[in-house]
């Protein structure tokens, strides 16, 4: 077992943070473009019975 | 106590009066009314669709170099013939979708396409992610209680890899079981057409029970767990890309459309009110006429 996984990593945590990595030690022209696509902006909520369980545990 | 009822009131009187305006000839302004915001709703849809087919080349030009991540994931699953667990009847189906509408049918095509398969039998075995806020406003009222997971905040930028770590993420963090499932997105075909279309998800369990995976070398359960989390993340990129642009390109249409049905709007408009202008004149010069011949 790889140790990034021990460390309670899946595949896409390990392999975002090394293209992380790999991007911000780009050449400096090449960097701003590539930083661009280092951003998201996807909110996820999780939802349990027809309603965001974040409201439900406040109503409850 | 007067001020809440007032509202009412003055409602009431003001219809009053546009009746009989309505009667009368003074028209006229009423008209001219309508014409500018349709002339305005004009400027608008044609911005709108000055910016989608801005937003439209850019997601095209995406999509091409993000196809290969979606066709490789598919290609495996087909060449390993893996097949969905009889065993197991749980399945997974998320909703591609965006947070904007305004675009024609992309959102209604795939949500109707999830709805489908709720209304069949073994739909109590079915759970939905829904990402974008357009799919799960759909699905809310009459299959809230499939939706396990919402992702909004989509269609604002172009979707990023980062964006689809974050949903593969949350799905491999829900803690649902599923043994299949599918991801429902418009496939874009050219700017004018799109069509729903699938890709399929696995289990681990059910891919390590492949026939053909013996045609993949030095294979562990290791390096398939990794590559089922990628393929998962590079799937939904792949679908994220394609909806993207099938939905920049419906927008274009629908824009289009609303900017030349906004033309024989105003077109119709003005013929009114060139027409009702000219009638004002008449009268008005009729009763002036009469009023001097009456007078001699």
């Amino acid at each position: 077992m790889s140790a990034w996984r021990q460390a309670g990593l899946n595949y896409i945590n390990y392999s975002n943070i090394a293209a992380k990595i790999l991007r911000r030690s780009l050449k400096p022209e090449l960097r701003t473009e590539a930083l661009r696509r280092d951003d998201s902006h996807v909110r996820i909520t999780p939802w349990t019975d027809g309603r965001p369980a974040h409201l439900k545990s406040k109503a409850a | 106590m007067l001020g809440r009822f007032a509202p009412g009131v003055c409602t009431q009187v003001t219809m009053g009066v546009n009746q009989q305006q309505n009667r009368n000839m003074a028209t006229l302004k009423a008209i001219s009314m309508r014409l500018k915001s349709v002339k305005n709703i004009q400027k608008i849809t044609q911005s709108m669709k000055m910016v989608s087919a801005a937003k439209y080349t850019r997601a095209e030009r995406d999509l091409r170099a993000a196809r290969p991540y979606g066709e490789g994931a598919v290609q495996f699953y087909e060449k390993a013939e893996v097949t969905a667990p009889e065993d197991e009847p749980k399945q997974l189906y998320i909703a591609m979708t965006s947070d904007r509408g305004l675009c024609g049918a992309v959102h209604t095509g795939v949500s109707k396409v999830i709805r489908n398969r709720l209304m069949e039998p073994g739909a109590e075995n079915i759970k939905v992610i829904c990402v974008g806020d357009k799919s799960r406003s759909i699905l809310q009222r009459l299959y809230g209680k499939h939706i396990i997971s919402v992702a909004n905040e989509i269609g604002r930028l172009p979707p990023t890899f980062l964006d689809a770590a974050k949903i593969a993420n949350a799905i491999m963090t829900s803690g649902y079981d599923f043994g299949s499932g599918k991801i429902i997105f418009n496939k874009f075909k050219s700017v004018v057409s799109y069509t729903q279309s699938d890709l399929p998800l696995f289990s681990q369990k059910s891919i390590e029970n492949a026939p053909k995976l013996a045609v993949y070398d030095s294979l562990d359960s290791d390096v398939l767990q990794s590559y089922m989390e990628f393929s998962l993340a590079s799937m939904l990129f792949y679908a994220l890309k394609e909806g993207a642009c099938s939905e920049q390109s419906s927008r274009m249409t629908a824009m289009d459309n609303a900017s030349k049905n906004a033309g024989e709007m105003i077109e119709k408009l003005t013929l009114t009110f060139n027409r009702t202008r000219q009638a004002v004149i008449t009268r008005e010069l009729i009763e002036i006429i009469s009023g001097a011949a009456a007078l001699e």
